[in-house]
């Protein structure tokens, strides 16, 4: 539950959301649910001219499992509550 | 003490991952990609938090006219990135010397 | 109950998107528009009144396919689109069956550059 807590935290952040397929898509975090599955709005597709078909989206759920990585804005997190929360969490699971 | 001897003790391999919180760790990822960055936060699928990253992705292109095959590393620097477990396959502790 | 509100339940992500106009983007790149009319926790999808848009270059069209139940291992994403911009900018609608040509010698020409590519593989110039 980790980063679905985390995540959590960052909705309303503005976000990059890098498929496994390459499509990067950039937008406001909407929500998220345990399955780390991903909505976006506002969102805005990275090399728009090789993806058309993206440029009438502008709000979208991402499905948790094709996310190859999530850019986050640096300073959203406090890194030392991350790491306590990690050593809380392993030690649990 | 008590808390160090906790810490110390490795018996599974996420264990390992545990003992390279806040250190710099070596990622090997599908798709010839590869990243190097600060592990700050991981769970039981690998799923991960990296700071100060820099992933190098390996892609072979091929020639149009002589079809030889040219290998390129492309790298990128990024901050803070979050990372799906599903699609490591190795980590590496940090190099104590 | 404020905070049941604050947090879904879990699986009901997709309740706002109930009864409307979604692009469904799938592994294998293929591209369904059409009203979703159910899923389920894992994002199995039900699509009502599908098209498959098929891009080719700057031409696009609709094959229209119907209901389509859709397996939730296949689905990428689902964006709301904009129903007023119905045609990608930029890009001219043609009918099914000639975007279908278009797609088949799109599809000839890539198998072509391939078979050349392991033809020189296997001369191995090097």
């Amino acid at each position: 539950m980790l980063f679905f807590s985390l995540f959590k935290t960052l909705v309303g952040k503005e976000v990059t959301v890098e498929l496994k397929n390459d499509l990067c898509i950039s937008g406001a975090l909407h929500s998220v649910d345990q399955y780390l599955n991903i909505k976006l709005t506002n969102t805005r597709v990275h090399n728009e001219q090789k993806y058309p078909h993206m440029m009438s989206v502008r709000n979208c759920f991402i499905r948790g499992s094709v996310v190859r990585y999530v850019h986050l804005p640096p300073g959203a997190v406090d890194v030392e509550v991350l790491h306590d929360a990690t050593r809380r969490e392993a030690r649990g699971g | 003490m008590a808390d160090d001897g906790e810490t110390a003790t490795v018996k599974e391999p996420l264990d390992l991952i545990r003992l390279s919180l806040d250190e710099r760790i070596y990622v090997k990822l599908r798709g010839e990609r590869e990243l190097r960055g600060r592990l700050h936060a991981y769970d039981q699928h690998l799923n991960m938090i990296l700071g100060e990253v820099e992933e190098t992705l390996t892609t072979v292109e091929i020639d149009d006219e002589t079809y030889e095959e040219i290998i390129k590393t492309q790298k990128r620097v990024i901050p803070f990135l979050f990372v799906r477990g599903d699609g490591i396959i190795l980590v590496s502790p940090p190099l104590r010397s | 109950m404020a905070s049941l509100q604050e947090v879904p339940l879990p699986g009901t992500a997709l309740a706002e998107e109930l009864d409307q106009r979604l692009l469904v983007v799938l592994r294998d790149g293929r591209k369904l528009l059409g009203t979703l009319r159910s899923f389920d926790q894992f994002a199995n999808l039900v699509i009502e009144g599908a098209v498959e848009r098929i891009i080719v270059g700057e031409q696009f069209g609709d094959i229209p396919m119907g209901l389509q139940i859709i397996r939730a291992e296949n689905v990428v994403l689902l964006g709301r689109v904009d129903e007023a911009i119905d045609a990608p900018e930029g890009l001219t609608r043609i009918p099914a069956a000639q975007i279908k040509e278009a797609q088949k010698g799109e599809k000839e020409l890539n198998k072509l550059k391939s078979t050349i590519r392991a033809r020189m593989d296997f001369l191995d110039l090097d």
